[in-house]
């Protein structure tokens, strides 16, 4: 990846990180953030329907009823003399839910929300109080905990993850021995093998921040040449130099570095957006740091990066499938068609056993023009991509 | 190089004439709330549909079709309507601004998914002119916004969305073979040009012409976001000012050497003169495509710093006109008509390869095409520091043949070429307006 893109926020804000009783909340309160939005809707089929006058005056905007049952809510606005306050919203902490504005003294209008149990306000600003609060009643909105196939889904995950991480430290583990023993022909072909792992689970990876960076960063993210460690400082030793001189103590430290990774992705605990948007980060990374040869830049094995990214993308969106089939077939079909089409555009560059036992041709021998088909195969994958996790969450 | 002009000199100074319909201010009341229109729903609420657009979001002032000007001295109408017996962003009075692009239908995209995607088009199309973002589910937390969001706060400047059909559309990939409009072919090879097929050609084009850049770009930003997976982008150009005025009643601007070059360009608002020189009429076989036209665009360098070294009265012989005055220079007023005939000391006043001279009805047989030109800039040749750019020239006709005609005489006569070269070509098809409920996708598809 590249470290000072900001990828890893996404997924990293909404993985809950279970160690020993600690409870690293996810950050932004992704529950609440989705209090009133449609998908709601959708997963209360028993909604109640009902009906909030507000009359907006220089005094207030006080709503009729003050509580109503979870569920479509329809504000019926109306102004019937103020000049000075003209609008109503209704707002969930500072939030804007729905509004009606510009009602001059005599004008009326509506607007329609679906609205989860809680607290809110009715907001108009210029009366002598601006805010009434509305509650509205019920049992809290169900979560994807509720739903035994997204909980199977993310469990399948991360066994999934856990799975590749082990991989990639044994793969590290043959890799830095051949750095150490003077192996340089072996290390570059090794090389590629380990790091098909970390491109495959690198939106959980992400997750650890510093630990990311010390892997797979690059010379450019680096702030001294001293913090320029990982797969890429070995990487450019070995190409540009042809040499493992002077890389035992990066190789002790990348053994370490993934080690330890692999003790941390243990305890963690993926909700199915954050799967669903750390897909779209890995096609997203596909455009933006393997099409452009830019991770790869001593190597050029960035064909089986592109490989290892498409593959953690696919093993990601096949997890919440079943459920995307259900809730949005169109979408489904369109993305497995998209990842097909990507995978094909790919696969005209397969080799056996390619550039450095890649499996790929040497991706510098690749025109541009050909990645520009590669990119528009990748372009659409991740567009259709990006749409699951409003769908399933 | 040229002799200094002979005839008679003119009141040369500089045109100040401000441009009524484009400058003044909008009223409070347009300034239409995209802002408000999607901040409503853009907080992670669902809003029923009857929530927008009633009460008090009303939008400003349409103009009265798009072949109507905007009055002058009053306030410019903020929006375009969409709909129409013809599409707008033809006869509309120049925007100032242009986004256009141009797209490939992707290897292994059906007739149905092209089809899906106009309709799609369609309604965003729609939406957009009037100053609303992409329809959509905004406002989910989960899911990236159906809007790219930089149109939100700024008025819809009249914007226009023009579609248009390259001659690639009409093989056998699609089952369009027996729609395409007889006229449609790839243009021939002209004199003098130099096209680089990374900016040529192409299966769709969309215009989008507003009075701000950034919602032109928006527009096409977000029809190309929609494409994904079934369009690909093939190219694209930003036109940052208008070089034609297509109304008399817009000032006439100037070109990037300095020069007014669209003064006898057709008034778009004379219904006679653009029956018969460019919409499609009832002499085209195909019904589907009559009350459309024929979009040629070609992008023109321009060799400023050398033409910038050019002598004034080399200048004005080149044009055939007063760089000041945009007066021809046989005449004194900018709208005067030039008279080819007259001659000083032996020679034409306006040279026999003057461009105005070349390109006007009276040296092609009363041919006329409606010039809708904007001058575009890509920065700086890295080779030799020469700044790149000049005219985007897009032109609506009732036949390519016209342009072809023209262009061949221009492209092997006109003193021009010693400045400019044509580098990037495209010939389109631009459907007639959609009627209410109606959508590109079963206009064309039938």
């Amino acid at each position: 990846m590249t470290p000072r893109a900001t990828p890893r926020r996404a997924l990293a804000c909404a993985a809950t990180v279970i160690t020993a009783g600690l409870l690293l909340a996810a950050c932004g309160g992704d529950k609440d953030d989705s209090k009133g939005s449609a998908p709601a809707a959708a997963d209360n089929a028993a909604a109640k329907s009902s009906t909030v006058k507000i009359v907006v005056s220089d005094e207030d905007c006080a709503p009729t009823p003050a509580s109503v049952p979870a569920g479509t809510v329809r504000f019926e606005v109306g102004n019937k003399g103020s000049a000075k306050v003209t609008e109503a919203e209704l707002l969930d902490g500072g939030k804007i839910l729905g509004e009606k504005e510009n009602l001059t003294p005599g004008l009326s209008g509506d607007f329609t929300l679906t609205l989860d149990a809680g607290k809110y306000q009715v907001y108009c600003p210029g009366a002598k109080t601006e805010k009434s609060d509305l509650t509205v009643t019920g049992t809290a909105r169900k979560t994807w905990k509720d739903d035994p196939a997204l909980v199977g889904a993310t469990q399948q995950y991360a066994t999934w993850v856990t799975g590749e991480v082990k991989e990639l430290v044994t793969g590290t583990d043959a890799f830095t021995a051949a750095v150490k023993a003077g192996r340089t022909d072996d290390a570059k072909k090794l090389y590629g093998k380990a790091r098909v792992h970390y491109e495959r689970i690198e939106s959980t990876a992400e997750i650890w921040g510093d630990i990311d960076g010390r892997i797979d960063g690059r010379i450019d993210d680096a702030a001294t040449a001293a913090d320029f460690t990982g797969f890429h400082r070995i990487e450019q030793e070995l190409w540009e130099k042809n040499s493992t001189a002077g890389l035992g103590t990066l190789a002790d430290r990348l053994s370490a570095d993934v080690h330890e990774l692999h003790t941390k992705v243990q305890h963690v605990e993926y909700q199915p957006a954050a799967i669903a948007n750390g897909a779209t980060e890995l096609v997203n990374e596909i455009q933006t740091s393997k099409i452009t040869g830019e991770e790869e830049r001593y190597s050029h094995i960035d064909l089986l990066d592109f490989d290892g990214s498409l593959a953690g993308a696919q093993e990601a969106v096949s997890v919440l499938l079943p459920v995307l089939k259900q809730k949005d077939p169109a979408l489904a079909d369109t993305v497995t068609s998209r990842y097909q089409a990507t995978a094909t555009a790919l696969k005209a560059y397969a080799a056996t056993p390619g550039y450095q036992d890649s499996g790929y041709v040497d991706y510098s021998k690749v025109t541009d023009a050909q990645r520009r088909v590669l990119a528009q195969a990748v372009d659409a994958y991740a567009e259709s991509v990006s749409k699951i996790a409003g769908k399933i969450a | 190089m040229k002799t200094p002009p002979q005839g008679p000199v003119p009141d040369d100074t500089p045109d100040i004439t401000p441009e009524p319909a484009q400058r003044a201010s909008l009223p409070a009341a347009s300034a239409v709330s995209r802002r408000r229109l999607l901040g409503a729903v853009g907080a992670g609420a669902a809003v029923a549909g009857a929530a927008l657009g009633a009460g008090g979001t009303a939008l400003a002032g349409r103009d009265s079709g798009p072949g109507a000007a905007a009055p002058a001295g009053s306030a410019a109408p903020a929006t375009v309507d969409f709909r129409g017996t013809h599409q707008a962003g033809i006869a509309t009075p120049s925007q100032d601004r242009l986004c256009f692009a141009t797209f490939d239908v992707a290897p292994g995209a059906t007739r149905a998914d092209l089809a899906a995607l106009l309709t799609t088009w369609t309604a965003a199309a729609e939406a957009m002119t009037l100053g609303r973002p992409v329809p959509g589910d905004e406002g989910d937390l989960n899911t990236p916004p159906d809007d790219t969001g930089e149109a939100v706060g700024l008025t819809p400047g009249r914007l226009t969305i023009t579609l248009g059909y390259g001659p690639a559309l009409f093989d056998d990939r699609f089952g369009l073979t027996a729609r395409r409009p007889s006229a449609l072919r790839p243009l021939p090879k002209l004199p003098g040009e130099n096209l680089d097929p990374a900016l040529t050609g192409g299966d769709l084009c969309v215009q989008a012409c507003a009075d701000d850049p950034q919602v032109a770009f928006h527009a096409v930003r977000n029809l190309r976001r929609l494409g994904f997976g079934t369009v690909l982008p093939r190219w694209m150009e930003l036109g940052f000012g208008r070089t034609s005025s297509t109304s008399h009643q817009q000032a006439t601007p100037r070109n990037l050497m300095g020069f007014k070059d669209g003064t006898r360009n057709i008034d778009a608002r004379d219904e006679d003169v653009m029956g018969r020189h460019v919409w499609i009429g009832q002499e085209e076989p195909q019904r589907w495509i009559r009350g459309g036209a024929y979009l040629v665009s070609r992008k023109i360098r321009m060799r400023m710093e050398q033409w910038d070294r050019d002598r004034l009265g080399d200048q004005q012989d080149v044009f055939g006109r007063y760089k000041g005055s945009g007066a021809p220079l046989t005449g004194h007023g900018e709208f005067d008509t030039p008279d080819f005939a007259a001659k000083s000391g032996g020679r034409y006043v306006i040279p026999d390869d003057a461009h105005i001279r070349l390109a006007s009805p009276e040296h092609n047989n009363g041919l006329r095409i409606l010039r809708r030109g904007y001058s575009y800039t890509d920065g700086i040749d890295q080779q030799t520091g020469d700044l790149l750019g000049g005219l985007f020239f897009v032109a609506f006709m009732n036949s390519p043949d016209r342009f072809v005609t023209l262009q061949r005489v221009l492209g092997a006569h006109d003193a021009l070429n010693e400045y400019i070269q044509h580098i990037g070509s495209g010939v389109f098809a631009v459907p007639p307006g959609l009627a209410a409920g109606h959508d590109w996708g079963e206009q064309l598809f039938g």
